[in-house]
């Protein structure tokens, strides 16, 4: 029997990787541990390894395709073993078999919805298309989930999208009958889950399109990530103003101090430890909803989104500053440059970006006074940071000028109800406006 | 005196001898020799009557002793002689594998630049019929592997005499296929001087919904399967390599871009043979554009069998060309 | 035609072989009668002392270049053999073509190669005759009319026959005259037993062709002496008498009567356009290749045979008939392990092939992958006659 070499998962969060680079050829003996491809992940990349000796047989999947996680990507024969006559010719699977499977390890990552996830017309099984096939559905923007394949194996080949071709062309009334989901795939007593990111919610006109550009692996999580959020989560926001001028005069007189060791502290360092150390006496805060129950973390992990710069593809990824709560403002800053520097650069291995339990998205930087933000799952809230703003303020009844600044948390209501938040921003304000406390 | 030309009608032998004879006219360095190619009039009496107009000296009378007139032929090329060596049969190339394979096609590179090896080895190639295992050889995918070397297999009368030409005025080694069952068929050749260029392909018959390739003797069976499948409502496009080596892997891509399905129609035996190379180039070069794998009729992989009945049931035939362009193109 | 009570003779008598002061070639005498060239002056005797001189130098830092790397794959050293190319070589003219076996550096020098290309070669450099594409075991020269080292046992002598077809073709039907060249054919005992010898020489008397297939017999082929791998090798002239080819002997360890003898031959072949067998009799002193450890032979047998050397007989003939001293002989070793040595520097400084010289040579023609042909760096300007 051959070794089938599956698409591994990479990341917490990877369900599909792209084959970037395959460092063996067909024909090549490999031992454990050696480089068999690099494998674009939806955040990084990252290298695949043999966990056997063997001969390549076949590389099923080429170079810039992309799969889902447990696809067969290739094949090894072991010692010995005489390769196959390839009369089967395996075609590239375009999504697996299965819908990746809920995981034990509840406390990292739980269900999302309350119901087993029932399998969507985009997750189709075991899909067989001929190369030309694929090429003109694309040409003709014909999804292959809607085709019916009449090739062997219900492949879909050339004929069945030149009648699609045709069937569209004579049907010029609405945009919404283009749309067949055919019914062997998706039978009508499963309801669709209304997650596909794939359909956008109005078709644009071909003048208003001046150039398309095929989603990155990225922009493809967050839009898939986010919809799925935003449509599950119950979202509600909770807004509170923070007296700034304490903390920040104890940062400029903190980072004169450290300046010989290097450090600048930030204001989202000091955020950092004002929302992990929240989460003691806020206990919803580090937690998910798990469909019938509630789950409550240990570790407080606490997310800062990263913008990545527009040469590294852009978009984004949340860095993981783990145990929060138990760092000095230091570590903390210490680790938040480290970990801004490296996605910026080189991308951050899975470890530096999973998970996280709850979420900071700070763009006062970019002069933004204030914002509501998506929650990122399987967190319960994100705390959405404006910039501290030099205006005038209220202090012990008198008009007077000061930095205050605006936060904004989303939250899941499921989990945290309004009094419960509103508690939380009160032990956050406490903490902001007595900066004291953050440094014991 | 156009339409007069137009009806000139001849047999591929005849094909044969004309290129020779007129490119020994032409040229003195250019002699025939092999196993009865003289005093008989030649084996299969391709060259008649050449010893009568060139003479002994060029028209050489060998000993059945192909390793060593192969040898002695490569020898001369060295000089710059441009020899025609008759092997009666493909099948008898064997005993002279060590001067064809090792001397000719490699020669050149050998010494660096300093010794080509213009030379011609023509012969019948492929199944004559009941002859069994050893005399039955289609040499083309085993000699095709040999970098080095230039391989034409012609299909008919018009390409053998205008690719033989090419061949004896080619500077490298030509290995030249011809075919037993071939030499009594006959078409058009015109009296005036032309020649078939190495490594341009030809469309044998125009069609839309699966691409053909051949060479040689099977093409026959392929443009009767295509008649065939055309009453079913299958426009086959039959293409004819005419030289292996250079092959035009680009026409016949284009044939695939067109059609979207491919067979190749090879006589040799299927493992590592021109039929899994052309194969490998169009799933490299033209993958997207395939509508399903290529297929393969190759003879069966077994010795060729001597009896009737087994004999045809091994070697490709209309049914099973037929039979792969309904796979090709799914209608199965 | 022949004498039947002879053959029967010579079948049986083994001690007709013995090389010895001969008044004529020992040929078969019933059928041809050869009288030896003249013996050669002193200054053409002091040229083939040079000639071996250098080919013993220059296989001396063979050895050393292919210890140190520099030298890959198979490499046959000639040292021992050094009279017969040169007595041979020097007994035709310089447009008769010559082939060879892969034992094929000596014959290269003494054809006229300038060790630097033939070292190059060895080296793997694009100075080589070949570019670096042939190695130790292909030496060409179209210059020299040197169609080449063969690798594989015996495939050069068909090609001998055909460059004789060529030049008798050449001669008679493209030039309307008379044959007059005659090819050298070399090989060695173990050619004797491939079947495309007995081809060659088939085809070479049936088109009467002025070639002469000089066996080097240094009685191993391989490792396997002549003896255990060759029917009657104690009269090899049977090989040849089948096709009705002449046979004969010339002691290969004697660069005089090497060259006595090989000229009255070749001039016979020459002017007769038929082909002849010389067996020249000599000892391999080094391995059959560089990683040979000689185990099939004892080390008497060697040192007996190291004692007949064909440089030291030469020397002893120059001394006592022409009072050369021993001094202008160290001289001129001298001079030739300085050539020597400046030939292995030129070739180390030579540099590899480019990478397109892998698709150059394939094929005359551009096409595809393949760049065309270009002459080697030995050949340019100076043309050749291809």
């Amino acid at each position: 029997m051959p070794i089938e070499i599956t698409m591994p998962r990479l990341s917490d969060t990877m369900e599909v990787g792209t084959i970037l680079h395959w460092h063996v050829k067909v024909g090549d003996e490999v031992s454990a541990g050696d480089l068999l491809a690099d494998i674009e992940t939806d955040k990084a990349t990252m290298e695949l390894q043999s966990f056997d000796d063997g001969c390549v047989e076949q590389l099923i999947v080429s170079e810039g395709n992309q799969v889902e996680v447990g696809t067969i990507i290739a094949t090894l024969s072991e010692e010995g073993e005489v390769v196959s006559d390839t009369k089967e010719v395996i075609e590239v699977p375009a999504i697996t078999q299965e819908v990746p499977a809920v995981t034990q390890k509840v406390s990292n990552t739980p269900q999302a919805a309350p119901t087993p996830t029932p399998p969507t017309g985009e997750q189709r099984t075991g899909q067989r298309v001929s190369p030309v096939a694929r090429r003109l559905a694309e040409e003709h923007g014909i999804d292959l989930n809607s085709v019916q394949g009449s090739g062997p194996s219900g492949r879909i080949i050339k004929r069945d999208i030149l009648q699609r071709i045709d069937t569209t062309s004579e049907t010029t009334s609405a945009a919404q009958t283009t749309k067949v989901v055919s019914t062997d795939v998706v039978p009508s007593t499963v309801p669709v889950t209304p997650v596909n990111i794939a359909q956008p919610l109005a078709p644009t006109s071909p003048w208003q399109q001046e150039r398309t550009e095929p989603l990155s692996n990225m922009r493809q999580i967050i839009a898939k990530r986010l919809v799925e959020s935003k449509q599950t989560i119950p979202h509600y926001q909770v807004t509170m103003d923070f007296d700034m001028d304490p903390l920040l005069e104890m940062r400029k007189t903190l980072n004169e101090q450290l300046a010989v060791s290097g450090i600048k502290l930030s204001v989202n360092d000091f955020l950092v430890r004002c929302c992990a150390l929240s989460m003691a006496t806020n206990q919803e805060f580090n937690a998910s909803f798990g469909g019938d129950c509630i789950l409550y973390h240990g570790p407080v992990n606490v997310g800062i989104a990263i913008a990545l710069p527009e040469e590294r593809g852009g978009g984004l990824v949340v860095g993981t500053i783990r145990n929060a709560d138990q760092k000095s403002l230091r570590t903390i800053s210490q680790e938040s440059s480290y970990l801004s520097k490296k996605a910026r650069e080189s991308g951050l291995a899975p470890d530096e970006m999973g998970d996280t339990t709850f979420t900071i998205s700070n763009l006062g930087m970019f002069g933004v006074d204030n914002f509501t933000a998506i929650i990122n799952p399987p967190n319960s809230a994100i705390l959405a940071v404006g910039a501290a703003i030099e205006k005038p303020v209220v202090r012990n009844g008198e008009l007077a000028v000061g930095h205050e600044m605006c936060a904004t948390l989303s939250l899941d209501h499921r989990v945290i109800d309004g009094a419960m938040a509103a508690m939380y921003l009160q032990s956050l304000k406490e903490l902001i406006e007595n900066p004291a406390s953050l440094l014991v | 005196m156009s339409v007069a030309t137009a009806e000139r009608v001849i047999e591929f032998r005849d094909a044969l001898r004309e290129a020779m004879s007129e490119e020994m006219r032409k040229d003195k360095r250019v002699f025939l020799l092999g196993e009865e190619v003289a005093e008989y009039n030649g084996a299969y009496k391709v060259s008649k009557g050449m010893l009568d107009e060139f003479g002994a000296k060029r028209v050489i009378d060998t000993p059945i002793s192909e390793s060593g007139f192969s040898g002695m032929a490569i020898g001369a090329a060295m000089r710059g002689l441009r020899p025609i060596v008759e092997f009666m049969s493909w099948s008898f190339s064997l005993v002279a594998a060590d001067p064809i394979l090792n001397n000719a096609a490699k020669m050149l590179y050998m010494s660096g630049g300093q010794f080509g090896c213009p030379i011609v080895f023509r012969g019948n190639n492929g199944a004559g019929g009941q002859l069994a295992s050893t005399h039955s050889w289609c040499v083309e995918s085993m000699y095709a592997n040999i970098p080095g070397l230039k391989m034409a297999i012609p299909y008919d009368a018009y390409d053998a005499k205008g690719l033989l030409k090419t061949a004896i005025q080619d500077d490298n080694p030509v290995f030249f296929l011809e075919s037993e069952r071939l030499l009594s068929t006959t078409c058009h050749v015109p009296e005036e001087e032309y020649t078939v260029p190495f490594g341009q392909a030809i469309v044998r018959r125009a069609g839309t919904d699966c691409t053909i390739i051949s060479f040689g003797r099977p093409l026959h069976f392929c443009l009767k399967a295509a008649g065939e499948l055309a009453k079913e409502g299958i426009e086959c496009e039959v293409v004819d390599g005419r030289t292996i080596r250079p092959l035009d892997i680009d026409s016949m891509v284009e044939s695939v871009r067109k059609t979207n399905a491919c067979v190749i129609v090879d006589q040799s035996w299927s493992f590592a043979s021109i039929g899994s190379e052309i194969a490998a180039q169009i799933h490299a070069i033209c993958f997207d554009d395939l509508d399903n794998r290529v297929y393969r009729v190759h003879s069966d992989d077994v010795p060729t069998p001597y009896a009737h009945n087994l004999e045809q049931a091994y070697l490709p035939n209309a049914r099973k060309i037929c039979e792969a362009v309904r796979q090709a193109t799914y209608n199965v | 035609m022949t004498n039947l009570l002879t053959i029967d003779m010579n079948m049986t008598n083994t001690d007709t072989n013995t090389a010895a002061d001969m008044e004529s070639i020992e040929i078969r005498k019933d059928q041809l009668q050869l009288t030896p060239a003249a013996v050669p002056d002193k200054g053409v005797l002091l040229g083939f002392l040079r000639q071996m001189l250098l080919i013993r130098e220059f296989e001396v830092r063979t050895m050393q270049a292919y210890q140190n790397r520099l030298i890959g794959g198979f490499c046959h050293i000639y040292i021992g053999q050094e009279a017969i190319a040169v007595g041979t070589i020097a007994a035709v003219n310089p447009d008769d073509p010559i082939v060879l076996a892969y034992r094929d550096h000596g014959h290269a020098l003494a054809r006229g190669m300038d060790p630097k290309y033939c070292m190059a070669e060895m080296f793997g450099r694009i100075g080589g005759c070949a570019k670096g594409k042939g190695g130790s075991m292909h030496m060409f020269d179209a210059d020299h009319y040197l169609y080449g080292g063969h690798g594989i046992v015996g495939a050069q002598t068909p090609l001998g026959a055909g460059l004789a077809f060529a030049t008798k073709y050449e001669d008679e039907v493209i030039n309307g005259g008379k044959s007059n060249h005659v090819t050298l054919c070399y090989m060695g005992d173990g050619a004797l037993n491939q079947g495309c010898f007995y081809e060659a020489m088939n085809l070479a008397s049936l088109q009467d062709l002025p070639v002469i297939f000089v066996l080097e017999n240094n009685r191993y082929s391989m490792g396997t002496s002549i003896e255990r791998g060759t029917s009657m090798a104690h009269d090899l002239r049977v090989k040849s008498e089948a096709h009705g080819i002449h046979h004969a002997i010339v002691d290969g360890k004697n660069v005089i009567s090497t060259y006595q003898d090989f000229s009255s031959i070749a001039d016979w072949c020459r002017e007769e356009s038929r082909p002849f067998f010389v067996e020249a009799q000599t000892y391999r002193y080094k391995g059959h290749s560089m990683s040979d450890p000689r185990k099939y032979r004892t080390r008497e047998e060697e040192a007996n045979e190291e004692s007949k050397d064909c440089i030291d007989i030469l020397e002893n003939f120059l001394m006592e008939e022409h009072d050369v001293t021993q001094d202008s002989v160290k001289q001129m070793a001298r001079q030739v392990k300085a050539q020597v040595l400046q030939a292995v520097e030129w070739a180390k400084n030579s540099p590899e092939a480019p990478i397109e010289e892998l698709y150059t040579d394939v094929y005359t023609d551009v096409w595809g992958p393949y760049l065309g042909t270009s002459k080697p760096e030995m050949l340019r300007g100076e043309g050749s006659e291809q």
